[in-house]
């Protein structure tokens, strides 16, 4: 057998066979032990079959629910959003994904070297946001090369984010030298920049504020994942026309949905912790100083009480935005449970303000619902590369991935099917991230002014 | 046994960090423990027979149990102080 015809078998193993072979031996070259190797690839194949079967269930029932109910009231919402539990695992099974690890830390060790950045990047779960890019852009293109340009760009970019927002991470979540360059919450939080700036010049209107505490006591129960998931099914059954019996299995079907997915994803992320925990040692040694920012997942955002708000808020708010937006496939649901990634800078940027929370909120859900219609046919091939669509008909769409501005910025540009969407939204998005980039200059300058200031009346006195 | 909540957004990433450094502290220490890994969402609904809370992020609200922050998991630093606080209270 020829190395080329070895190789070639290698990968036709699939990715839940292939992958575990590969973290073993990476686990192995890290210099960890036999068992510790094994059991790290193991998990990750746990996490691909786990997430085949959550999907299978989504689909299978959830899906059929959604074409029902778009032919009760004439409407089109019949492409289930998988969420990024769902498209997280594809895009690790994706042929782009492992050498996305080290060309991201890589794109970081230059751009740190250069002092490009002050992010040192230590979250390699969500390097998988770039490797969507990349795979996306593989896919449209079928050029590798063009794919590992994406995983590049949108690298870089996440860490100029990271740089421009970590003065909000410390002043309003109170995290100190540390950068947030994550995928979602990152590359959306450009758009809340402008949005407030555009407020803040409207009299009256920048008055307003909301309170929070109120809403999260009322809406707390429907907050709670199985719950939400559980009224969700039921919501949707009825508006299919299913019996009593078809309504009540839905909504427990649904409720395991979304309770399972993190049960099952979470093994993936365990079987990237000898990668993760090494990358971690080796550029911790390296980059101990406090000039630089620590970069870690947006997760930490979460615990913020008005981003909680927000979070149970925009449940209700998506699917209504989904509902209007005409033409929109997507029927909003795995991406629910989690929906405060795609808010949670604003939350910082707007200080708090709930109100100014929802108006960009509301900017950045039919930005990303528009988008994700856009990469249906991309994402859904991504899904049958890695062996996740049984039904070879199925389609399927995420708004956490398959909906980001810079994914479909790259993927048009490198091969341009809509030059109207691209110059409008990649317009759009553009614009705002050059206005943040303005707004992060000038931040830095009162910055500089200020400690100038501080440093003569130290003098004088 | 004792039973320790490690949540964070999406209990898939951070958590699992966190999950992975406090069973290994306390195989190292002789502690029994199970670990329910959980988004943040479902912290109030799970709160019985709990002994301890861990999340990765900053809360501000008390759910009338023991808690640490787990950050330290994610960022290395501080981390035997954390280590020390989450083995006083499953001691």
């Amino acid at each position: 057998m020829g190395v080329l015809s070895f190789v070639q078998y290698f990968v036709d193993l699939g990715p839940a066979v292939m992958l575990p072979i590969v973290i073993f031996i990476v686990a192995l070259c890290l210099g960890q032990s036999i068992g510790k190797s094994l059991k790290s690839g193991i998990s990750i194949g746990i996490g691909f079959v786990g997430i085949g079967l959550v999907i299978s269930l989504m689909l299978n029932n959830l899906a059929k629910a959604a074409v029902a109910m778009s032919e009760n009231f004439g409407i089109s919402m019949n492409i289930i959003d998988i969420g990024w539990p769902g498209s997280s695992p594809m895009t690790w099974a994706s042929d782009i994904a492992l050498v996305a690890i080290p060309i991201a830390i890589a794109v970081n060790l230059v751009m740190l070297a250069l002092r490009m950045t002050r992010v040192v990047n230590l979250d390699i779960w969500n390097i998988w946001h770039f490797a969507f890019t990349g795979a996306l852009v593989h896919i449209a293109t079928g050029s590798y090369t063009l794919g590992v340009v994406g995983v590049i760009i949108h690298a870089a970019f996440a860490y100029k984010l990271g740089d421009w927002f970590a003065p909000i991470a410390e002043e309003y979540f109170g995290l100190e030298g540390i950068a947030l360059p994550h995928g979602t919450t990152g590359y959306l939080a450009p758009i809340s920049v402008p949005i407030n700036c555009l407020i803040d010049k409207i009299p009256v209107i920048k008055d307003i504020n909301i309170n929070p505490g109120q809403i999260e006591k009322r809406f707390g129960v429907i907050g709670d994942p199985a719950i939400m998931g559980a009224v969700m099914g039921v919501m949707i059954g009825v508006l299919a026309g299913y019996d009593v019996r078809g309504i009540l299995t839905l909504g427990i079907q649904m409720a395991s949905v979304i309770i399972l997915m993190p049960q099952v994803v979470k093994h993936i992320m365990g079987g990237l912790l000898p990668v993760s925990e090494a990358a971690k040692v080796m550029l911790q040694k390296r980059f101990k100083n406090s000039k630089f920012y620590i970069g870690l997942d947006c997760a930490l955002l979460l615990g913020d009480p008005v981003v909680v708000t927000a979070s149970l808020l925009f449940i209700p708010i998506t699917i209504f935005l989904a509902a209007i937006i005409p033409g929109n496939q997507i029927l909003p649901f795995g991406d629910l449970a989690t929906i405060g990634f795609f808010v949670a800078m604003a939350v910082g940027v707007h200080g708090g303000n709930l109100f100014r929370t929802i108006i960009t909120g509301s900017v950045v859900m039919s930005l990303t619902i528009w988008i994700s219609n856009q990469t249906i046919g991309l994402h859904t091939i991504l899904a049958k590369n890695a062996g996740q669509l049984t039904d070879p008909s199925a389609k399927i769409a995420s708004l956490d991935q398959g909906g980001s501005p810079i994914t479909y910025i790259l993927t048009q540009v490198f091969n341009t099917t809509n030059a109207t969407g691209l110059i409008c939204v990649g317009g759009f998005y553009i614009a705002c991230v050059i206005f943040t980039y303005f707004w992060y200059k000038k931040g830095q300058q009162k910055m500089v002014v200020a400690e100038v200031r501080e440093g003569q009346k130290g003098m004088a006195e | 046994m004792k039973k320790v909540i490690v949540a964070c957004g999406g209990a898939v990433a951070t958590s699992t960090v966190a999950a992975n450094g406090i069973k290994e502290l306390c195989k190292a220490n002789g502690i029994d423990v199970e670990i329910l890994q959980i988004r943040m969402s479902e912290i109030e609904s799970s709160l019985q027979g709990i002994d301890l809370i861990v999340t990765t992020m900053r809360i501000k609200r008390d759910y009338g149990l023991p808690y640490v922050n787990g950050m330290a998991f994610l960022t290395g630093i501080n981390k035997e102080e954390t280590e020390e606080k989450i083995l006083g209270y499953l001691k």
